[in-house]
């Protein structure tokens, strides 16, 4: 197929519906990602991210089915066990924050390509689809998945939007919070259940290996347009939408480009271009803001 | 009469190691009360023990008689500068408005009345003129500001402050003393930790002294003893003479 053919079978398809819900999921991640980032999480999603994959290629094993939702159910809950464990592992050893979250991401990932590339060695139908799952891939993607997705998204957005005053608050000051009498902990765990499924959502998308272009990017992309955070959340909503958006055409025009690649190039060229602008804008304004 | 704030027997460990032990102190009427130690004494463990921000191996404490939960409305709180993200997207308004939110049930958002309350508090600190600053850009006096007027915003009975002195300007100092004076002369208890003997002589109607244990608690002239302060500092020996020399300075200006 040339490109030309590629984009008119992109427009044919049921693509457009498919391309909704991956911009949907493109949006929502973004603006739970500014959480994530502001509360200096963003490598616990990370994390979670990786530990995605054994989930999926255990549900995959133990039902033999490969509808989206049963392997994304799968996917969550090795993607909250992982959470768990971070925390365990925090608590009880002596080892801090970073340390922990790497030893789970590498441990889960490597779990996960082990079990994947088990299955396919051993020959099981159907298995060799999962490696979709690494770097992402909208083409396979059904209606029925789009829309999963879509509605996980729309779900999560819409929670986060009205627990904002809650989710800020805590977000900037937990001790005070805390203080004021408002349960921190509840808070912070539907934050981490919040970003947790966004995660989830966006594996399709991006892979198990990428989401960090879905969910850590648009956010420092946001933050380099503005000094406050409904502006910020808006700005990184609408690089998500454009970059998700972006990457499924690639990935559909060019040849074997995975989504997950195509997406943080755009995301991540999106970054760029914020950060230019704000460094050129602070260059020109006079320095020594701040007054005694 | 019922204390304002009761402490009884408040043991408090972070993992084995023990930083606070068996403190008893009832503060039972309206004042500047100076909490006094050396670093790491656990006087901002003693603050957050009394708050419920840390777990108490042992103890209890009471606010008006009764357990924290039941009067939370009635107590503020600033802590520490260094505690929070500077950086973090907010303006120094919608951190002033933070100290509205536990009058507003979940999902509420604060309305004219919380902005016309912040904004208010911001005025009463003194910076009123960049309330609409990102707070990053302000000075270490100017955040410090902002929290009390967060605090202020709170509109609470008790109000305590970690280290609220720490790295600000003499300007700032000021004005945070006359406001927390007001709060005092409104009938507020402000109990605020703090590091500094030489000011903590002239500014404080009580304090009490902390190292690990409560060394002394009460006037503020009877407590700060040459006696008890060796106690309390036993290991800084050579800060007595010094201190000696501020408690004269100190009572000279009151």
């Amino acid at each position: 197929m040339t490109p030309q053919e590629r984009l008119e079978s992109l427009l044919a398809h049921n693509t457009l519906v498919v391309a909704g819900g991956v911009a949907a999921v493109g949006v929502a991640a973004a603006v739970v990602g500014c959480f994530g980032v502001l509360r200096r999480r963003a490598l616990v999603g990370d994390a979670a991210a990786h530990a995605t994959l054994p989930g999926i290629a255990a549900a995959f094993a133990i039902t033999g089915r490969r509808e989206l939702w049963v392997l994304l159910a799968g996917a969550a809950v090795s993607a909250i066990a992982s959470l768990g464990a971070v925390t365990l592992i925090r608590r009880h050893s002596r080892t801090r924050d970073d340390a922990a979250t790497a030893i789970v991401l590498g441990v889960s990932y490597g779990a996960g390509i082990a079990a994947i590339s088990g299955l396919v060695a051993r020959g099981v139908s159907g298995s060799a689809g999962l490696e979709a799952f690494l770097l992402g891939s909208t083409a396979a993607l059904t209606l029925e998945d789009s829309l999963l997705v879509a509605v996980i998204s729309v779900a999560v957005l819409a929670v986060v939007l009205a627990g904002l005053k809650e989710a800020t608050l805590v977000a900037f000051d937990p001790a005070f919070a805390a203080a004021a009498g408002w349960p921190v902990g509840w808070i912070d765990a539907a934050l981490t259940a919040l970003t947790a499924s966004m995660v989830v959502a966006a594996v399709p998308t991006a892979g198990a290996v990428l989401v960090t272009a879905m969910v850590v990017i648009p956010p420092a992309a946001a933050r380099q347009w503005t000094d406050r955070l409904p502006p910020m959340l808006a700005v990184a909503g609408l690089v998500g939408f454009v970059s998700s958006l972006a990457g499924v055409v690639a990935s559909a025009v060019v040849p074997k480009l995975a989504t997950g690649p195509a997406v943080v190039l755009a995301s991540s060229a999106a970054f760029l271009v914020s950060l230019g602008v704000r460094l050129l804008r602070t260059s020109r304004r006079p320095s020594g803001m701040s007054e005694p | 009469m019922t204390a304002i704030v009761e402490l009884h027997d408040v043991t408090v460990a972070y993992g084995r190691r023990p930083v606070l032990w068996n403190v008893d102190l009832a503060i039972d009427e309206p004042c500047l009360y100076g909490i006094i130690g050396p670093n790491g004494a656990g006087k901002s463990t003693l603050v957050k023990a009394a708050l419920g921000l840390v777990p108490l191996s042992g103890g209890s404490v009471r606010f008006f008689g009764r357990p924290l939960d039941d009067v939370r409305g009635r107590v503020g709180y600033v802590p520490q500068r260094e505690s929070v993200d500077w950086d973090f997207p907010v303006s120094a308004i919608d951190v002033v408005l933070m100290g509205t939110f536990h009058r507003l049930s979940w999902f509420r958002r604060p309305g004219v009345r919380e902005r016309d309350t912040a904004m208010a508090c911001l005025d009463r600190v003194g910076l009123a003129d960049v309330a609409s600053r990102q707070i990053g850009g302000l000075s270490g006096g100017q955040q410090q500001r902002v929290f009390l007027a967060r605090a202020l915003a709170q509109e609470a009975d008790v109000y305590f402050l970690d280290e609220p002195m720490a790295g600000v300007d003499a300007k700032s100092q000021e004005r945070i003393l006359r406001v927390l004076s007001e709060l005092r002369d409104r009938g507020s208890l402000v109990v605020i930790v703090h590091h500094d003997l030489r000011t903590a002589a002239s500014w404080f109607d009580r304090v009490a002294l902390v190292d690990m244990r409560l060394v002394a608690a009460g006037a503020t002239a009877e407590v700060l003893s040459r006696e008890n302060l060796a106690r309390t500092y036993s290991g800084h020996l050579d800060l007595l003479d010094e201190i000696g020399r501020a408690m004269q300075t100190g009572r000279r200006t009151r």
